[in-house]
């Protein structure tokens, strides 16, 4: 896969069982965390096994969905509080920086 | 401005989480939004895909898909006084059941946002600490008041 650098806009699925529901919220609170981290992304709640499909650049979800995924994107973020921004500003920072996506 | 059927309940004592999943979708079911075998395929989607849909700690959100028997678009909730176990590695025992049901995969994303900044904003305690039903009603008209007409 090709690397992005900064600025970029990058594209991160928040995953579920459905679909419409867990993800929804957890695509706000996502939506809420890389504001706030300044980083560009575009945010998209899908199921689980839509998401086979797609190539984004980080997937966010609980552990039980998101082991599946190890390998599939670049960035794999486990979280179990979908309203928790903070938190999950906190897990993405590190991985962010690492992959040069943020400063 | 959407049409929404919405129920609250509190202080139900449950047994187990199925017949929280039961208890929290019955006023839908009352109110015609939705028809009895999406309250079977909510539980059905926990058995599949595991407990997911607790998305905070103790507070889980039940729903299946359109197809799976929704007439209107609905949102209900209830407190539980007996928590339940939905064997969550980190998120149990859940004391606050939401259950919605959208026709389409779009009527229902209005609703969720509103829902989404009310349990970042303290939605969930506020709910806890209502020992009313009238009570728990206040608290989720004010976080809905945007989106029902």
């Amino acid at each position: 896969m090709t690397k992005k650098g900064l600025k970029e806009p990058l594209t991160a699925l928040t995953i579920c069982g459905v679909g419409m529901g867990s993800s929804l919220i957890l695509r706000m609170t996502a939506e809420k965390a890389f504001k706030e981290l300044g980083v560009k992304a575009k945010v998209v709640a899908t199921d689980v096994g839509s998401a086979r499909s797609m190539q984004p650049d980080i997937i966010i979800g609980q552990a039980m969905h998101t082991e599946e995924f190890e390998g599939v994107a670049p960035v794999i973020i486990s979280i179990t509080n979908f309203t928790d921004h903070q938190a999950l500003k906190e897990k993405l920072a590190e991985p962010l920086r690492q992959q040069g996506w943020m400063e | 401005m959407a049409n929404i059927v919405t129920a609250t309940l509190v202080g139900l004592e449950p047994e187990g989480w199925r017949e929280a999943i039961r208890a929290v979708c019955a006023p839908l079911l009352e109110a015609e939004a939705i028809q009895s075998a999406y309250i079977d395929r909510c539980i059905e989607m926990v058995d599949e895909h595991g407990p997911y849909m607790v998305v905070a700690p103790g507070i889980a959100l039940a729903h299946a898909r359109p197809e799976d028997g929704v007439l209107k678009l609905c949102l209900s909730v209830a407190t539980l006084s007996d928590p339940v176990l939905f064997h969550h590695p980190q998120n149990d025992p859940v004391d606050l059941m939401f259950a919605f049901g959208s026709p389409d995969d779009q009527q229902h994303i209005h609703l969720l946002t509103a829902l989404a900044e009310g349990l970042s904003g303290g939605l969930a305690d506020d709910l806890r600490r209502s020992s009313t039903q009238k009570a728990a009603e206040q608290v989720m008209e004010e976080v809905l008041k945007d989106v029902i007409s």
